[in-house]
């Protein structure tokens, strides 16, 4: 197993004390290690926000990218090579907002890797703004006589689009968080952990505490059908699950490619007399 | 004598007109011309107008002719739009009930012989066989002819076919047209190829391994050539949700260390420019090819324009160095994508091709077979490449501004990169120090990438009027000065394919000197590329002849422009 240490840093973060993103964050370097994945091995490509700076603060390859853009970057990252292990951190700002029609497609093109949605309902970098995740009424620095939209459910989304592995985590909770990046990256097609996670600075209703007075630990089985877990997906008040919410078996786009059977596209060595058989045939 | 005629067919969308222009343009150039056609159609499936224009020579031909000799009118329409276009002797073939007594008008009824042998789906059928008969091909080279076309349907569509074939040869027998050219035979000059094939072969040349895009006129034609090599090379084309997508797409793909290109029109381009900088800031390598259209917004969908010019030299925020080249030929289509993708990766910098519909879905005779590269200079750093793969820093200063660029998990060394500003190591900086290194260390690159810009091709650059003009204009431009010249006028001209980092030295060299004509030959309404060479040389332009209308320039209209305007001063 890969020392978690050799994540670690001397950069310092530049999130608020008591941030969820520090919970997520040691998480992710413990599941890399579990995984025996080293720092050499892993991609992680973000997008904007405070949970697309987490790479800078492991020692990883990185591309901190656009907001909302993460998901396309990675797509062509493992269209180029489908042999890296690709990790996604993206905020609710900036998965389900700027980033939100990439969400959709990049779930129906089932590309084998792991979104991290870091969903604290709130923009932090921009300084307290609803995000689409937040609340029906909640009042914001923005939205002062509270928010008037009703909120954006990822991982029902992805259930509709037909992800084959649908996840809650909370940041308060890493080692079970930690449990699920490591079956999340086992899966082989696209995953997504929607994580709750608390913004001290900007949410002043999903607190850390609010979170630990509802979160209950699903049991096995991992449910694998829609009936099962759509009411999961859905259960939001009193109570609110964390868990695999839904796993099933799926053929990842880049296997459904017969001619990638011979390699990525970035091994594969140029051939000067195929390239020249293709001019001559004009 | 020079055989050099123009022929026109013209009907509704729908009525198979592309196809009749194809089986005429094989059948010319099998038949060992040089040939030159366009297409010119609405943004509709059926209906409207659509027509297809080729020039037919003994010799090279680079520009549409304005002047028609043979224009088949597959509906009455067609005559009405385009009579004005005819030469003194012409020769109309049309489909309607009126006779007339003058012998250009000849009527040819396509639909009732059509629909004797079946339907009228074969009158475009009837139609090009009554051309290859005024053309003068032997009756016995429809079944050859017609075989090469249907190779890939049943028997039965290919015997209907040569049924209605045979009828339309038959029913133009009585009339004679001034060229015969397909009674005499000669060996191929070269293969048919349109701008689009050339820039997807060039593509595939430079080793393009992705290329993802949105469906957008007229740049989907390259990616259709493109996808149909996927698997014969390892080239994947990818279709994305929208062209914010396929940008970043590109830019992941080129990280991860393949070769990556899309393809856009100037709407397409507009959500692009967002991925633009962000090559630009992590110097990631990309190809983006813009098939201008006229604008702004949807503008004219399957129309030609060169008015993105100024945009995509200027496109995303702040300053940073990027390539802008402009392809005037076939060959230079093919050379320019080549040269677009290693000059990406030497430099490490977005490079953008502007073509246009005009350039792409033309077709021409290729006379020198494309060439595949030998090797691929990549320009990538592997860990035995460094030292210490451990300090490996991604955006290490360098004199020349260009750092060792390593592919993300294919070795020790660790690729950190952020669309923030950063350090060498490629974490985020704000402070103001490093900010400044940062920019200057980027634009540095600007010097060398000069030196690799090749000067505007030129003809008789010394003459007292300069035609000059970018792109794919090449061949209407050097035509027009060719004309010019024979009648007496002191004319030249400068074409561009090199355009930014633009080449200011060397068109000083070419422009200066007093009481010149300069006439920029552009499809903008402002004359952009007048503009930049004003700003860049402090030369201004005193003419200029600027087409918008979405239509090519025929070397005619420059003749008359300038006529209207220059004195015969040396003849």
């Amino acid at each position: 197993m890969v020392d978690k240490k050799r994540f670690n840093t001397e950069i310092k973060s530049q999130w608020c004390p008591g941030c969820g993103n520090f919970g997520i964050l040691e998480s992710m370097k413990d599941a890399l290690a579990a995984r025996d994945i080293p720092p050499e091995k892993i991609l992680i490509i973000s997008g904007i926000g405070q949970a697309a700076k987490t790479p800078h603060f492991m020692t990883c390859n990185m591309f901190h990218s656009l907001h909302g853009r993460a998901l396309p970057l990675a797509t062509g990252a493992k269209l180029a090579n489908q042999d890296l292990n690709i990790l996604v951190n993206s905020g609710d700002g900036d998965c389900y907002g700027e980033g939100g029609n990439h969400f959709m497609h990049c779930i129906r093109r089932n590309l084998d890797m792991t979104l991290l949605v870091h969903n604290n309902q709130i923009y932090g970098l921009t300084k307290g703004q609803a995000s689409p995740t937040s609340a029906y009424g909640m009042v914001t620095t923005m939205q002062t006589g509270g928010v008037i939209s009703d909120p954006f459910n990822g991982p029902m989304v992805a259930l509709a689009l037909g992800a084959g592995f649908v996840a809650r985590g909370f940041s308060g909770n890493p080692d079970h968080l930690s449990h699920l990046i490591q079956e999340a990256m086992a899966y082989k097609g696209f995953s997504l952990i929607d994580i709750m996670q608390p913004c001290v600075s900007f949410n002043k209703v999903n607190t850390n505490d609010w979170y630990k007075k509802r979160v209950y630990e699903l049991e096995e089985p991992v449910p694998d059908t829609l009936d099962n877990a759509i009411p999961l997906a859905l259960e939001w008040g009193d109570k609110i699950p964390i868990g695999i919410l839904y796993r099933r078996e799926t053929t990842d786009f880049t296997s459904r490619i017969p001619f990638l059977e011979q390699g990525s596209l970035v091994s594969r060595a140029y051939n000067t007399s195929a390239v020249q058989d293709i001019l001559d045939a004009v | 004598m020079t055989m050099d005629m123009t022929l026109k067919i013209g009907g509704e969308a729908g009525q198979g007109i592309q196809t009749v222009g194809s089986l005429l343009a094989s059948a010319c150039r099998n038949a060992g011309y040089y040939l030159m056609a366009i297409n010119d159609f609405e943004s509709r499936i059926r209906g409207g107008h659509s027509f297809f224009q080729m020039r037919i020579s003994d010799r090279p031909v680079f520009a549409p002719h304005s002047v028609v000799d043979l224009l088949v009118a597959l509906n009455p329409e067609t005559y009405d739009l385009h009579k004005d276009e005819l030469s003194d002797d012409a020769l109309v073939i049309i489909d309607t009930e009126l006779t007339t007594p003058d012998s250009t008008l000849v009527s040819v009824r396509f639909n009732e012989i059509a629909k004797k042998v079946g339907k009228s789906i074969y009158s475009n059928t009837v139609a090009a066989a009554a051309c290859l008969s005024l053309l003068g091909a032997p009756v016995e080279s429809l079944e050859t002819i017609l075989k090469k076309q249907f190779q890939n349907k049943s028997k039965e569509v290919l015997e209907k076919n040569l049924e209605a074939a045979q009828l339309g040869y038959k029913a133009v027998e009585e009339t004679s047209f001034k060229h015969r050219p397909l009674a005499e035979v000669s060996d191929p000059k070269g293969a048919l190829v349109e701008g689009s094939k050339a820039m997807a072969l060039g593509a595939a040349a430079a080793d393009c391994r992705l290329a993802a895009f949105y469906p957008m006129s007229p740049a989907t034609s390259i990616l259709s050539h493109l996808n149909g090599l996927s698997g014969k090379l390892p080239l994947l084309v990818e279709q994305a949700e929208d062209e914010i997508a396929a940008i970043n797409m590109v830019i992941g793909a080129s990280f991860a260390g393949v070769r990556a290109m899309t393809a856009t029109s100037g709407g397409g381009f507009c959500l692009m420019t967002e991925g633009l900088g962000l090559a630009a800031i992590t110097e990631t390598p990309i190809v983006i090819i813009d098939a201008q259209r006229p604008g702004p917004a949807t503008g004219l969908p399957t129309r030609t324009a060169q008015g993105d010019l100024d945009f995509v030299i200027h496109a995303s925020q702040d300053d940073f160095p990027r390539f802008v080249f402009a392809p005037g030929s076939l060959e230079q289509a093919f050379n320019l994508t080549v040269r677009a993708f290693s000059l990406a990766e030497k430099y490490q910098v977005p490079v953008i091709l502007l073509a246009d519909q005009y350039l792409l879905d033309s077709l021409h005779v290729l006379e020198t077979p494309f060439k595949a590269q030998k090797t691929i200079e990549r320009c990538i750093a592997m860990d035995n490449d460094m030292d210490n793969p451990a300090d490996y820093l991604r955006f290490k200063l360098t004199d020349s501004g260009i750092s060792p660029r390593a592919l993300p998990c294919s070795g020790d060394a660790l690729v950190v990169v952020s669309s923030d500003e950063h350090t060498e190591d490629g974490h985020i900086t704000e402070e103001i120090g490093p900010r400044t290194v940062m920019v200057d260390k980027r634009n540095a690159k600007l010097p060398a990438m000069l030196d690799e810009m090749e000067p505007p091709d030129h003809y008789h650059s010394e003459a007292r009027i300069l035609l000059v003009g970018w792109g794919s204009t090449a061949g209407s431009i050097n035509e027009a000065a060719r004309i010019l010249r024979d009648r007496g006028l002191d004319t030249g001209c400068i074409v561009f394919t090199d355009l930014w980092p633009f080449p200011a030295d060397s068109v000083t060299k070419l422009l200066e000197g007093e009481d010149r004509s300069i006439w920029m030959v552009e499809q903008n309404q402002t004359a952009q590329l007048g503009g930049i060479i004003r700003k860049q040389t402090g030369i201004a332009w005193t003419h200029s002849f600027l087409k918008y209308d979405g239509r090519p320039v025929y070397p005619q209209e420059i003749v008359d422009a300038v006529e209207s305007r220059e004195e015969i001063t040396n003849g």
